[in-house]
């Protein structure tokens, strides 16, 4: 027997085959990790090996047209940052507790926002911000307190006038974790501060910048391997420079009141926004702070003072529709605008009555005296019998009603334009008669918001029936060589196919408005002849209505100043005082007298204007 | 039977297996000074140095061994088994503490780890018995004897606690009992039982880590009581099948009695085992499963690793030019993860070039087992083919993320004195083994 024979070959050759096959998998296997899947570690190596540390670049300001104070601007602020990997980990919780003594910030908070010291980590994670340099101070006096502690400039944003500006401007905020989602392909980041709304969101892309980075490769622990590192200098955001005027701005405010409502001054010729005024209003600088000013605190109240009503609300326009019917009217030759109509305080249309606001009935009027007396009467008739809902839709599109006006804020709502077939959809009933009469003097369905109105009086005052957009950009401008980087050019909107003729016609009939109609009474400012109409809006109260003016001035050709239209909208939820038009006026006196609000009233007072005597001025309470 | 003349049997001599071992080596010895490189290129290790030194006196003891004759162990193999316990008891008791485990015997920074050595002399000394009791090879007698040959080492590697060095064991003589001639129903036996404990050990774990809800299944384990009933079940209806094997030697019975006593002892010996096993062994093994359960603890070694090695490409990033190493993100990279640095600089192409030469020594290895002039050598051979495979297969499987971290060094690269003069000493005595293949033939 062969000695050879003690083990047997199969086995062995078994052996072979188990080690040759694992052996030919974890080829397999490496091919697949080495090869096939190669730049996906090779991406995550570079990933954990190179870190980078963001050099925030400085916000642009926004300026108002004058350009001299900023509206909104930095202000020098830190960032605390705690790093585990330099801290004391048993004495955390005491760290906490003088930290917070300090920063102001409750213990409970400050512990939420420490990282996880469970892991010896040297990457900083920051605690808390917006503290000042009076707090960094004490910190880096008793530093050998604070081990981990450490400090950067982040710069908080200040407003410096708050109020009605607020709604223009808007305010910033840390990214939300949707917002990332969103924004993250264009270069947003995480603990990024951006525009949440008004012109802070509309042009965050203008006024953030580009951060800069210094890249440094790091190992398992996060510290740092080499020590200068790859820097990429920021890019300042640029400044914006707003077509607003402050001084206006303020003027309109102070005009309007303490009233919920609205003022939008915008200058015909060009589309630039000079004021938009809401009340209420808020301030961003207060966000952070508790009280009744608080971000929380105000979403939650029932005024909506985060609404900006010159354009997010749209309301009926009640009696300045009448313009519209009046060019409509004088357009159209369905109807002979001398033709006189008798009002007799109301009129019956199917089994309804509807009456004049004049219950005795405004006797015979032409289509001039319709419109200085505001008769529901005359326009009813004549929208329900000659124009219909058609033509009324069809010349309200024309002067951009039922559309948006494209103006650089976001949020624009485009009220309402009524069609049969709109009625048919939303509330699945027919339209009457009762529903055209409605539409005919500004009721019912039709809405608006102030500042398409302020466009529909724009198209009037300009040439050709022109409208340009609304805007409240005017110039962007490079912080760091002050040079204008891009100058916003006036763009028309839309035309209107109204003729010259209609237009003027119409311009003398609002101008009679004011000096022998409905306004003559409360139109009283010195300075420039006023062109407008009054509205009454119905809000199903006996003693509270909507109360609107639009207007322009100075009215006519002759006059060599620029022109502006001026809208002023309060709310029926106010005392009813008819408010908007002496606003307006005020507004018209301080503008053309170039005063403030306060010398302008002053003025106003000398004069006996009798609106001014209940006005009582700030610097008066005091005394 | 004809003598063939070439050059190995005019050297007697094995000049491939040599040399495949030496370019491994010398290839160890470049990483093991790459790993001890910082990020700054500075070398912060003198491991290298020590590796070298390592290499030369290993090489000298391979030569000399291989020019001995390798049947004169056979006269003191049982000595050695014996001597050798007595060290491991000592080393379990007072041994030094390195890693949480009391592995090595030594003074000062001077050391060695018996239990490596413990594998060469267990091996030895199987083969030895084996040998002397090939005719009783396929008796239930004989592997029991074979498993308390084992068994005993291991266990005392157990206590250390070295759980790596210790699994070793298993393959060794999973292999060394199959090429002797033992009956396969009992391997098969042996590794179901096997593995059954440590899915036993781990299921509990599993069920708490990985699953959504816990469920009830997790009292199976936990409960004191009711793991007592269901062990006692399991016993008595494996008693009952294997009354019923022996009156009837019907096979069914036989299958009946294997699986629920196998099933009875996994379930028993699993208690024991989670009473032993450390939670970051059994992290380890979780995380193998799903190294994103704990990304930074126990995940954090697979996940590096998985990331240096696919990020090598295919002509790896080159030599001292890993990222993934030079920046401390892998740990213990001159031993365990030896292989991860390796592929991150010299890529899948080089990766293909050190697994054809561990081929090679596979290769040459088991024609060492079918050449051996006798069962001792062939035995040797086998065992020590197990050895160098399961390091190879458990090492690179941890490092490419499919196989668990157990700490096992790849032998030949990884640092280490221990394992390398063990493995050169059993290569030296498989040299011998060749060498006289051809005396006393006939």
């Amino acid at each position: 027997m062969s000695v050879r024979k003690h083990v047997n070959n199969g086995r062995v050759y078994l052996l072979s085959g188990i080690i040759l096959i694992i052996i030919f998998l974890y080829i397999y296997k490496l091919f697949n990790l080495q090869i096939v899947d190669n730049l996906i570690y090779e991406k995550k190596a570079q990933q954990v090996s190179q870190r980078s540390k963001v050099i925030p670049a400085q916000r642009g300001k926004i300026y108002d047209r004058n350009t001299d104070i900023p509206l909104a601007m930095n202000v020098d602020s830190f960032a605390v940052k705690y790093t585990p990997g330099y801290g004391d980990r048993e004495n955390l919780p005491d760290l906490i507790r003088r930290l917070s003594e300090i920063l102001g910030v409750s213990e409970d908070e400050l512990t939420r926002k420490f990282p996880d010291s469970r892991f010896f980590s040297y990457v900083a994670a920051e605690v808390a911000d917006g503290v000042s340099f009076e707090k960094i101070t004490l910190i880096a006096e008793n530093i050998e307190d604070f081990p981990g502690i450490s400090w950067s400039s982040k710069p908080r944003r200040f407003y410096n006038t708050s109020g009605s500006i607020s709604h223009v401007l808007g305010y910033v905020g840390n990214i939300t974790n949707e917002e990332l989602q969103v924004l993250y392909n264009r270069g947003y980041s995480s603990g990024d501060v951006l525009g949440k709304s008004g012109i802070e969101k509309q042009y965050d892309h203008i006024l953030r910048g580009k951060n800069g980075r210094i890249f440094n490769t790091v190992d398992v622990r996060g510290r740092q391997m080499n020590k200068e590192g790859n820097l990429q200098p920021p890019e300042n955001g640029y400044d914006l420079v707003l077509t607003i005027d402050r001084h206006i701005q303020e003027l309109a405010e102070k005009a309007l009141g303490p009233r919920k409502g609205s003022v939008v001054v915008l200058k015909p010729e060009s589309g630039e926004v000079l004021a938009l005024v809401s009340y209420p209003g808020f301030n961003p600088n207060l966000f952070n702070q508790k009280g009744p000013n608080n971000f929380g605190v105000l979403s939650l109240n029932p005024d909506f003072p985060f609404l900006n009503r010159s354009i997010q609300s749209s309301y009926a326009p009640a009696s300045t529709f009448k313009i519209l019917l009046t060019a409509a009217i004088l357009e159209d030759d369905s109807f002979n605008p001398n033709r006189l109509i008798d009002c007799t305080g109301s009129m019956e249309l199917g089994n309804r009555t509807f009456y004049c606001h004049k219950k005795t009935g405004h006797g015979k009027l032409n289509l001039k005296e319709a419109l200085a007396e505001s008769c529901n009467i005359y326009f009813g008739t004549i929208g329900v019998e000659n124009l219909g809902i058609a033509k009324i839709s069809e010349y309200s599109h024309a002067f951009g009603l039922g559309s948006p006006t494209g103006i650089d804020l976001q949020g624009e709502v485009q009220g309402n334009i009524p069609s049969p077939a709109w009625k048919e959809r939303t509330y699945n009933s027919r339209w009457t008669p009762g529903d055209t009469l409605n539409a005919s003097i500004g009721q019912g369905f039709v809405t608006v918001t102030p500042l398409q109105l302020a466009d529909m009086v724009a198209a009037i005052v300009n040439e050709e029936g022109k409208i340009y957009k609304p805007h409240l950009l005017k110039q962007i401008v490079n912080t760091t060589n002050k040079s204008v980087v891009e100058e916003i050019a006036p763009e028309v909107l839309r035309k209107t196919t109204i003729s010259p003729r209609t237009m003027e016609t119409l311009r003398e009939y609002l101008r009679g408005v004011i000096s022998d109609g409905t306004a003559d009474v409360v139109i009283l400012n010195d300075q420039v002849e006023v062109a407008g109409k009054t509205g009454t809006g119905e809000v199903g109260s006996s003693t509270n209505w909507h109360s609107w003016f639009a207007s322009y001035g100075p009215w006519s050709e002759d006059n060599e100043k620029d022109k502006i239209v001026v809208i002023t909208m309060v709310e029926a939820s106010n005392e009813w005082e008819w408010w908007a038009p002496k606003a307006a006026d005020i507004i018209y006196q301080g503008y053309f007298g170039n005063t403030n609000y306060e010398e302008t009233i002053r003025l106003l007072r000398k004069r006996g204007v009798w609106y001014t005597r209940d006005i009582v001025l700030e610097d008066e309470v005091e005394n | 039977m004809k003598i063939k003349i070439n050059m190995s049997s005019i050297f007697g001599f094995d000049f491939v297996l040599y040399l495949a071992i030496q370019f491994l080596m010398v290839i160890g010895i470049f990483f093991i000074y790459s790993s001890g490189v910082n990020s700054n290129g500075v070398i912060v290790s003198d491991e290298y140095i020590k590796q070298i030194i390592w290499v030369v006196t290993g090489n000298i003891i391979l030569l000399v061994v291989s020019f001995m004759d390798y049947r004169i162990i056979k006269n003191f193999a049982f000595w050695l088994y014996l001597g050798m316990l007595v060290i491991l008891l000592l080393t379990a008791s007072f041994g030094k503490v390195v890693n949480g485990s009391k592995s090595w015997l030594g003074y000062g920074s001077l050391g060695i780890q018996p239990s490596e050595l413990s594998k060469l002399i267990t091996i030895i000394f199987l083969s030895f018995y084996l040998e002397s009791n090939r005719k009783y090879i396929q008796t239930f007698r004989v592997f029991c004897t074979g498993l308390l040959i084992i068994g005993l080492p291991m266990g005392l590697i157990l206590i250390q606690p070295d759980l790596g060095t210790a699994i070793v064991f298993a393959p060794v003589f999973l292999v060394m009992m199959f090429i002797a001639g033992a009956r396969p129903r009992y391997l098969i036996m042996l590794s179901a039982a096997g593995l059954l404990t440590i899915l036993f050990s781990m299921l509990p774990y599993y069920l708490m880590f990985m699953a959504d809800s816990p469920g009830n299944a997790l009292i199976l384990f936990t409960e004191q009581s009711l793991m007592t009933v269901i062990t006692i079940t399991l016993g008595v209806i494996s008693i009952i099948t294997l009354i019923g094997y022996l009156f009837t030697q019907k096979g069914y019975f036989f299958y009946l009695t294997s699986f629920f006593s196998i099933t009875a002892v996994s379930y028993f010996l699993s208690f024991f085992a989670r009473k032993v096993l450390k939670e970051y062994q059994v992290m380890r093994l979780i995380v193998f499963l799903d190294p994103q359960v704990d990304p930074r603890g126990s995940g954090w070694n697979i996940i590096q690793s998985v990331t240096a090695v696919g990020s090598g490409g295919a002509f790896g990033k080159g030599y001292l030019k890993g990222t993934q190493s030079h920046y401390r993100y892998l740990p213990e990279q001159s031993t365990d993860f030896i292989f991860s640095i390796i592929s991150e600089e010299i890529g899948f192409f080089g990766n293909l070039l050190i697994i054809v030469l561990y081929m090679l020594i596979f290769w040459r290895c088991i024609n060492i087992i079918l050449k051996s002039q006798d069962l001792f050598g062939s035995l040797i051979a086998a065992g020590i083919v197990g050895m160098i495979f399961f390091h190879f297969m458990i090492n690179i499987g941890m490092a490419i993320g499919i196989m668990p971290i157990t700490g096992i060094p790849l032998i030949f690269l990884s640092y280490g004195g221990s394992s390398l003069w063990t493995t050169m000493l059993g290569i030296g005595i498989l040299l011998s083994v060749y060498h006289r293949r051809y005396k006393n033939v006939n």
